[in-house]
């Protein structure tokens, strides 16, 4: 009730622009009638200026008003000579107005549903874990989620389930956020997320696919990173592992699986930004994935989504070789490119690892494909270097919504060509 | 770096891309003594003998593009790589690579392009894994010359009218903004990273400038803006971010004068450069 009083008290305020520094709520004890007659009086005294929120009423009623700062020692001189009781309800009703907006303000950065929740801004991790269970929440029947395991420095490793029922189906594993400084693919995840639970029973592909498969989708893969780019450096690329020996924190968590492990494409040194660490799966965000995978056994897509350059990538990266099934990967890739360009004309270029973008050993598609999992993908998203990994915010949803066309594509390959 | 087969391999099944067949084409007009070659990490495209990889071309494209940047002094007119058309590279005994390329560019500006295109052919030489690779490059206009000095001097005037923030800063800042009343500032940080990444771009390492982390001093009470800033630059395919401090003077229309200290972050060597536009003349050591 109050409350109720406050807030339009608050919108006078903003719209009178007035000010209510010293403004007294006072609570008035009217014993009988001829009290209450007295109160009534002093309502009817207008340059007072006072503001019953409660007004006169039947004797015993509490009579509440707002007592201006000037009218205020004449008021209460005017109940104390009539022996009428008052208690100081609200000592200072700006203070009160100035901590109500601003918890009002802090309100507003926390959704209250996925569908106030902002997809165009950049969001902390604790808004995204925010986000997980408000999904979870509002799709019980859909969506699940899991932690696949701890990060090095203790935050939970969550993973969203997508699923319409079935046991251990054919899977698609989609990953966001390895590299931390890649803020667009964390975005997009959320978004992404969202999409999913939009489409199913609306659009045919998606459904048709979530009826035979499962969707796990990990947005925030490198939380610590994570964590570290928005408190102290936005450049954050690795993990936040400590190295024996070095005074260089992080191991690159796209150099770090096993495959092709510590040969050419990866550096020695743990302060290179492509530090491949001690060894293979030494990064526990790695090696939580690795479990996964391994123990699920029937993930038939993997696709790894990083930013930025604008390419579509498949094995290998730390050999030369060409991958066995290289040309159908290079067809489905072709064409997943070319449903991101119909949207809004944004041009990727799409090969392998090594021929495309350059030399890189221990990436995770490379060790996913070795799992046999045929249909392994990395994305660069937006932008070719304009913005790089500042991408402005306004550029979320546009790369979500195109990037979405091409994981559709690979779904719906995956779910046509089982294997 | 190994030498390329002199003996093709057998043809691939499936129809080349057009683009090979036109590098199979000028690499075979390639000059006599002079080896066709694909320097660089990886083969060439497959079913090409010795082809450069498709990297290459884009490497030298770019800095073709840093270096005009650089040269025209223009903060108005800096032009972004659109698309490698076609190209060739050989390497000499002496490993240096030469590359002659074609490529189309646009304008930088801010957000999306306005979809004009500029042709600019370029001869790119790299000396073996060094830097500073010698660029000789021509580019038809995307932008009036008469414009672009317009352009050029309406921002020379709205730079002589800022204050820039002094100090520490991000531009963009970390939801990638950048204040529209501060671009002046971005666009000639531009330009003097151009110096910078040209410079520093090799066959295998190319630059882009990620942001602005510090305005040590911007001056404009005399005639020329005297700018000295600092800016990452991001670096490929290490994926170092280099911190560079750069200090330019720049006035519309005359050439560019800027000098720079990069730190090199866990390699002994640093590297910094000094330049005035005109000649191009011997690298100077230079410490702040």
């Amino acid at each position: 009730m109050r409350g109720l009083l406050l807030l339009s008290v608050l919108l006078g305020a903003v719209l009178g622009k007035e000010d209510f520094v010293g403004h007294q709520v006072l609570r008035i004890s009217a014993v009988d009638e001829a009290q209450v007659q007295k109160v009534k009086e002093l309502e009817d005294l207008e340059h007072l200026k006072l503001d019953f929120w409660r007004g006169p009423g039947r004797p015993g009623s509490p009579i509440d008003v707002r007592v201006p700062l000037p009218s205020s020692q004449a008021v209460k001189v005017f109940l104390e000579a009539h022996g009428i009781g008052y208690t100081v309800m609200i000592e200072d009703v700006q203070s009160l107005l100035d901590e109500e907006q601003e918890q009002m303000f802090a309100f507003q950065a926390w959704a209250r549903s996925t569908d106030t929740f902002n997809y165009a801004t950049y969001h902390t991790l604790e808004e995204i874990y925010g986000f997980l269970d408000l999904l979870v929440a509002e799709h019980p029947q859909l969506v699940s989620k899991l932690q696949i395991g701890n990060s090095y420095e203790g935050r939970p490793i969550y993973v969203l389930k997508f699923s319409t029922g079935g046991s251990k189906r054919p899977a698609i594993w989609i990953d966001t956020g390895i590299h931390s400084r890649e803020w667009v693919t964390q975005a997009s995840g959320v978004w992404f997320a969202k999409k999913i639970t939009q489409d199913y029973g609306q659009d045919s592909t998606l459904t048709a696919i979530l009826d035979s498969m499962d969707i796990f989708l990990e947005i925030v893969t490198n939380p610590d990173g994570f964590a570290f780019t928005h408190s102290k450096n936005r450049m954050w690329r690795k993990t936040r592992s400590l190295t024996p020996g070095s005074a260089c924190v992080g191991v690159d968590p796209n150099r770090n699986w096993d495959a092709g492990f510590g040969l050419v494409g990866a550096s020695s040194n743990p302060c290179s930004e492509t530090y491949h660490g001690k060894f293979a799966n030494s990064e526990v965000e790695v090696k939580s994935i690795v479990d996964f995978v391994k123990s699920h056994g029937n993930i038939k897509a993997f696709i790894s989504i990083h930013s930025y350059s604008q390419l579509l990538l498949y094995p290998y990266g730390y050999k030369a070789e060409a991958a066995p099934d290289q040309q159908e990967l290079d067809q489905l890739a072709k064409s997943a490119v070319t449903a991101l360009a119909s949207l809004y004309g944004t041009k990727f270029k799409y090969g392998s690892i090594i021929k495309t973008i350059y030399q890189a050993s221990g990436s995770t598609v490379d060790w996913t494909y070795s799992q046999g999992i045929k249909y392994s993908f990395t994305f660069e998203l937006r932008d070719t270097g304009r913005y790089g990994f500042l991408l402005p915010a306004s550029q979320i949803i546009p790369t979500a919504q195109e990037t979405w066309l091409a994981l559709r594509t690979i779904m719906e390959h995956t779910l046509n060509h089982p294997y | 770096m190994p030498p390329a087969a002199s003996t093709p391999p057998a043809p691939r099944p499936g129809v080349p891309r057009p683009a090979a067949l036109l590098l199979a084409l000028a690499l075979s007009l390639a000059v006599p003594g002079l080896r066709a070659a694909g320097p660089g990490p990886g083969p060439g495209s497959p079913g090409v003998p010795g082809a450069p990889p498709p990297g290459l071309l884009r490497q030298a494209a770019r800095a073709a593009l840093h270096f005009l940047n650089f040269r025209a002094g223009s903060p108005s007119g800096l032009r972004v790589l659109a698309a490698v058309l076609r190209g060739r590279a050989a390497v000499d005994a002496r490993r240096t690579c030469r590359v002659d390329l074609e490529f189309t560019a646009e304008r930088y500006g801010p957000e999306v392009a306005d979809g004009r295109l500029g042709r600019c052919s370029a001869r790119v030489v790299f000396r073996h894994q060094k830097p500073r690779p010698a660029v000789n490059v021509t580019c038809t206009r995307f932008m009036e010359t008469s414009r672009r000095r317009r352009e050029d001097f309406l921002l020379y005037k709205r730079a002589k009218r800022l204050r820039a923030p002094l100090g520490a800063t991000s531009i963009p800042d970390s939801h990638g903004w950048i204040d529209p009343s501060l671009r002046p500032i971005w666009d000639l940080a531009l330009l003097g990273s151009s110096y910078v990444m040209w410079e520093r771009t090799t066959q295998t390492l190319q630059y882009y400038m990620a942001q602005l982390s510090s305005v040590n001093q911007w001056k404009t009470n005399e005639d020329a803006i005297d700018f000295d800033y600092t800016v990452l630059l991001h670096e490929f395919s290490t994926q170092e971010i280099i911190p560079c401090r750069i200090h330019l003077v720049w006035y519309p229309g005359k050439p560019l004068k800027v000098k720079y200290h990069c730190q090199e972050l866990h390699t002994a060597q640093e590297g910094s450069g000094t330049e005035e536009g005109s000649a191009v003349a011997p690298t100077q050591p230079n410490n702040f």
